[in-house]
């Protein structure tokens, strides 16, 4: 043996020995999610309601308080969001991820069938009034999150009707209308006064709800879109995206366009070609970089393609050609791709010479928005976005969230709505920032034991054909999943990094060392005495979730 | 639990003349194994190939969370690992060949450490017949070579017959109507005709059982130690050899000490009663140990265990379709405990094809052969506490150690003290075999000449160490 | 360093014909020939390969050996004593199941062979 032993000491001595500790872990998903869902504890009240004496009823009731914590609209959220939580589930390779996101619509819509009312976190009151201005996601999350808390909210928005983007710029076939105005009309029910049809910098001075508040919340979002600036964009038949899908919310199939050119690689871009197709157009959808590049979501820009959308990569628009006022075509210079940007996303760069000619009549142009300052400039400090604290603080009185700090998916507004809600609430009442608390450990790869789960394939909802889509332009394409769906679809996770229940640790310890505990809950299931370990670490070894693990000596 | 409701274990269902009929297998029927080490897996692997020769279509699921191909004790079901010489003939006769990627080394001698001196005892042979497995694949730290569990290709066998593996964890049995449930972790539940228990004695699904039957008595169980070295394959090649090192010392409640090479691990084994800190500590200062591997230390996180095992088996081990086989059920004190899963699986097996499921059927043809075990064991304790005395008796050790050298240098035969060490440390013959062999004059002539020649002044015993030129087997 | 039994060299002999013996050989990897001798002339019966086994005769009957087993290639064999072997079987009967079935297979050869030979005659 190459090692020595030092003199005297007890070979056996408990240096060999290791000492198992029960620690919860941050599972992949709510690393993932912006809004760090607590997906797994949702999905973990479903997957053992039978365990800890639930009815399945009780359980998506419960399940959906606990998402409801963090995310007042479930059912819009699981409509409408790219789920980055399902990239990195880490049952994806194994047979697909989760189908967390229809999990979370499944979960809202049953909530607003069983008319549920959103979780309020204690019974405090608080004489503190609260203004927020703009009633999309980060708006509604933070109204939510400071009125649960006992505060007074007064929303101000500018039109008629609350929601910002999710009611003006998403397509009725991505979220139906009363699935959102239920989700909101929900959040309203927490003693949130609504002010319709007032433009806070035009309508309203800014300082005046200064004055009449404790705090602000600025919640404006980016409605500014911005142009090509090239040759004989202005003018009519061209729009923004943002412009053209607002429009056609309030005006159905206004826009009668026959070609169609849609500029941009962005869920706009494709919300706009996805629209104008079902207009009758055909539609050409012009994108810089290619395929791998775009920004949408790769669901997105399939269900595209099947409902007919003609894609062209790697050309850049030079020149609207018009006659008299009318567009004739539209010329574009053909790009290639070079090295990777400091962001890692390779740049396009044009090929000299290299010009194409496409016939159109109306070009939507979708590449990028931004706040819109009217009247407020003085916020921003003449920057293009808000620069606020990473809590959301901008200014003593003032916080922030949502697309107006930088674009983003909805369910980072609802989460930068959330976090400031929760520092303005601890600042109010003197209480530590919560954010600066540690974060939970994070799982390292592999630690989650596969093979100990059995193959289970993925719940996929039901989906309208593309003929259908087509000819009912605006009904709803995906369809919720069933109750029993649910309940399947749920007991596939594997609860990475929390304790489930498996009981291998409590079946193979030899000395008897894990205790069942009387009042289980996910994640509570057995106490780890160990006075009686043994240290052969088996526990740790046979916990497929990777919740045990080896303590440092 | 229910402590009202029992299992229904059978006690004395006593001998009818007439065997009935009531409760043989039909086509369609289904079983459950709870388990899926090798009792298990050979009671699948044989009740499958018995019911195709006769033409009975009976379904068998094997419930079995746990993975072999892990490495560390997540994958492996805790024992030296070896498989003895008359199992190998066995299952060499059944058809069943371990592939070179199962055995870790072929073993075909034993050597044997005394304080008095070392000997060496070959198979007549010269032939590996001894098996050293890993019964996962592999120690913790191991790197993955194209090395395979045996617990893993017993159960690939069963696997090939037909059985179907069910990847989950058993938490209860219960008896329902006329049918047994097998409820899992996970809420899962299904009924069965068989349910038979193999879940060994390092789960505690037989302390469930016996919590909820009155007149059920799980094994009684004593702690071992297990640990895994790595050295290398060359340093193991030339220390170590193709030989299992025992070592037979003076250390209170230490039964049998031994260190088996593997591949590139050597697998310390320390049996005895309720192995302890401070008995491993003894073990390991002992000279002995410290000549054949100096600066003996555990290493950091090594891969090691402390599995009980069964000395004192089930009662009863069957009733009415259920029964416990393998470690669950009887086995053999401290060696051949594979070999006994196979003869239990086997007995189990069979009585389940030809016979019945029912008590009366496990009582006729299945509790003869738990009783045949159970009573060597008694014979086995007598044979144990005899070696006991022998350790701690230099004299005696002088005596064994001089008549087992002559043997082997003077291939005299018959070798009657070389064969008696060599059945008792590897469990190829029952107690009974190996105590009646003591007693044949003979071999106590043998004995007592032995005794007084190696207790003589200058004799190889007496100087252990430094006169082991004298004899060729002596090992330094 | 892994595997069981002994090894043997292409060429070399594991039993030979007419030598008494008590033991049978399972073959662990490799392949061997059986061959009769009868007039001076080698008579080859057949050839096998992994997990058959040979010598099988020699534990029922205390007779000579009836061929000459001879490795083709390097082959390791497992031996089987007879005193286990039958020890075994007074335990176990079925555990002679394969050999009487292995034992049928090549009378029902050697007969299909003997009609063939007598036909071509």
């Amino acid at each position: 043996m190459s090692s020595t032993r030092p003199g005297g000491e007890n070979p056996a001595a408990p240096s060999f020995r290791i000492r198992a500790q029960q620690l919860e872990k941050l599972p992949p998903c709510q690393a993932q999610c912006p809004n760090s869902g607590d997906v797994r504890g949702w999905l973990g009240v479903i997957a053992q309601h039978k365990k800890n004496k639930l009815t399945l009823d009780e359980a998506y009731d419960k399940a959906w308080q606990i998402l409801a914590e963090l995310n007042p609209l479930p059912a819009t959220i699981g409509r409408i969001c790219p789920h980055p939580c399902e990239d990195l589930c880490s049952r994806r390779d194994k047979d697909g991820a989760i189908s967390i996101n229809a999990m979370e619509r499944f979960l809202g819509d049953w909530a607003i069938s069983r008319s549920l009312p959103l979780p309020r976190a204690g019974a405090a009151k608080y004489a503190e009034s609260i203004g927020v201005i703009g009633s999309g996601p980060a708006s509604l999350s933070f109204a939510y999150q400071m009125a649960r808390r006992g505060y007074d909210v007064t929303m101000y928005e500018k039109h008629e009707f609350p929601g910002g983007m999710l009611r003006h710029a998403i397509p009725d076939y991505r979220l139906p209308r009363e699935i959102l105005d239920a989700e909101v009309e929900r959040v309203l029910d927490m003693n949130i006064s609504l002010v319709r049809n007032i433009d806070v910098g035009s309508s309203v001075d800014l300082e005046k709800l200064r004055d009449k508040h404790t705090l602000i919340f600025l919640g404006l979002g980016a409605q500014g879109a911005r142009e090509l600036g090239i040759p004989g964009e202005q003018g009519p038949g061209v729009i923004s995206g943002i412009d053209y899908l607002q429009h056609r919310k309030r005006q159905p199939e206004s826009q009668h366009g026959k070609q169609v050119l849609v500029v941009g690689g962005g869920n706009t871009a494709i919300d706009a070609a996805r629209s104008a197709r079902r207009d009758g157009a055909s539609v050409t959808l012009l994108y810089r970089r290619s395929e791998t590049e775009m920004p949408a979501a790769a669901h997105e820009v399939e269900d595209a393609r099947t409902e007919g959308v003609e894609f062209r990569f790697l050309v850049s628009p030079t020149r609207i050609v018009r006659d008299g006022s009318e567009i004739r075509e539209l010329h574009m210079q053909e790009m290639r791709l070079a090295e990777a940007d400091e962001q890692g996303r390779r740049r396009p760069v044009s090929i000299p010479g290299r010009v194409q000619k496409i016939a159109a009549d109306v070009v939507i142009v979708a590449v990028a928005q931004a706040p819109d300052w009217e009247g407020m400039g003085v916020l921003a400090g003449g920057q293009e976005w808000l620069h606020t604290r990473d809590d959301g603080k901008l200014d003593e009185d003032i916080w922030a969230g949502g697309d107006d700090r930088g674009p983003g998916i909805a369910s980072k507004a609802i989460a930068q709505g959330r976090y400031a809600a929760e520092a303005a609430h601890a600042e109010l009442r003197g209480q530590e920032n919560p954010r600066e608390r540690s974060a939970r450990k994070a799982i390292h790869n592999g630690a989650v034991k596969m093979d100990f789960y059995s193959e289970q394939q993925r719940t996929v909802g039901c989906r309208r054909s593309q003929q259908e889509r087509l000819s009912d332009p605006e009904s709803e394409i995906d369809q919720t999943i069933s109750y029993e769906q649910a309940c399947q679809e749920a007991s596939r996770c594997m609860s990475c990094g929390l304790c489930f229940d498996c009981q291998q640790c409590f079946m193979y310890c030899n000395k008897a060392g894990f205790t069942r505990i009387d009042e289980t809950r996910p994640g509570n299931y057995f106490v780890l005495a160990l006075e009686a370990c043994e240290g052969c670490g088996k526990c740790i070894e046979v916990c497929p979730c990777a919740y045990l693990e080896a303590r440092d000596r | 639990m229910r402590m009202a409701e029992d299992l229904g274990l059978a006690r004395d269902v006593g001998r009818k003349a007439q065997e009935s009929q009531a409760w043989a297998l039909q086509d369609g029927s289904r079983i459950a194994v709870i388990g899926a080490g090798p009792a298990g897996s050979m009671f699948s692997y044989f009740f499958l190939t018995m019911a195709e020769t006769i033409g009975l279509d009976v379904g068998v699921d094997m419930y079995e969370p746990r993975r072999f191909c892990h490495r560390g004790p997540a994958g492996c079901n805790h024992c030296g690992g070896v498989v003895s010489e008359t199992l190998i003939q066995r299952l060499a006769t059944e058809g069943i060949m371990l592939p070179d990627s199962v055995v870790q080394r072929g073993i075909e001698s034993y050597t044997l450490h005394m304080d008095v001196g070392d000997v060496e005892i070959a198979t007549p042979l010269m032939e590996k017949r001894i098996a050293a497995i890993y019964r996962g694949n592999g120690p913790r730290q191991s790197v993955p070579l194209d090395t395979h569990s045996f617990d893993g290709y017993l159960l690939q066998l069963a696997e090939q017959k037909g059985a179907r593996i069910i990847s989950r964890l058993v938490t209860d049995v219960r008896r329902e109507e006329d049918l047994m449930s097998v409820h899992c972790a996970d809420q899962h539940c299904d009924q069965y005709e068989l349910v038979v228990v193999a879940s060994g004695v390092n789960s505690r699904l037989s302390e469930m059982l016996e919590s909820q039957s009155h007149n059920f008595k799980r094994p009684a169980r004593t702690k071992t130690f297990i640990c895994e070295f790595h050295l290398g394959r060359e340093v193991i090649r030339e220390t170590f050899g193709p030989s299992m090192h025992v070592f037979l010392l003076d250390i209170p409640r230490l039964e049998f000490a031994a260190l088996i090479p593997k591949g590139d691990y050597v697998t310390l084994c320390l049996l005895g009663d309720d192995i302890d800190d401070e008995l491993m500590e003894r073990f390991f200062s002992s000279p002995e140990v410290q000549n054949r591997f100096p600066g003996a230390i555990i290493p950091e996180h090594a891969c090691h265990c402390y599995p009980r095992i069964n000395i004192r088996a089930a009662v009863p081990a069957y009733g009415d379709r259920l029964v416990m086989i393998g470690d669950s059920g009887s086995t053999r004190l401290f060696k051949d405990g594979i070999g006994a899963a196979y003869k239990t699986a086997k007995a189990a097996a069979k009585t389940a094809v030809f016979h019945g499921v029912g008590a009366e059927n496990f009582e006729r043809h299945y509790a003869p052969l738990c009783q045949k075990i159970n009573r060597d064991n008694q014979v086995g304790k007598f044979v144990f506490s005899v070696a006991s005395l022998v350790q701690k008796a230099r004299f005696a050790r002088r005596g064994i150690l001089h008549m087992t050298a002559n043997e082997q240098k003077q291939t005299v035969s018959p070798r009657r003290m070389s064969d008696v060490l060599w059945d008792l440390f590897s469990g190829s013959e029952s107690y009974t075999n190996v105590f009646l062999r003591t007693l044949h004059p003979a071999y106590i002539g043998s004995l007592l000449k032995n005794l007084v020649v190696g207790n003589l002044p200058g004799s190889a015993g007496r100087n252990a160490h430094s006169s082991s030129q004298e004899n060729g087997h002596v090992q330094h | 360093m892994a595997g069981l039994g002994k090894e043997y060299k292409e060429g070399e002999v594991i039993v030979r014909q007419g030598e008494t013996g008590n033991c049978m050989f399972v073959i662990q990897d490799g392949e061997v020939e059986a061959v009769a001798e009868a007039n001076g002339k080698e008579l080859r019966l057949r050839t096998m390969g992994p997990n058959e086994f040979f010598g099988e005769m020699a534990l029922f009957e205390n007779e000579t050996r009836t061929a000459t087993i001879r490795a083709t290639r390097p082959t390791r064999i497992l031996t089987i004593d007879k005193k286990n072997f039958l020890g075994g079987i007074h335990e176990d009967p079925s555990l002679a199941f394969r050999i009487v079935q292995t034992m049928s297979h090549r009378i029902r050869d050697l007969t299909d062979r003997l009609a063939k030979f007598e036909e071509g005659d």
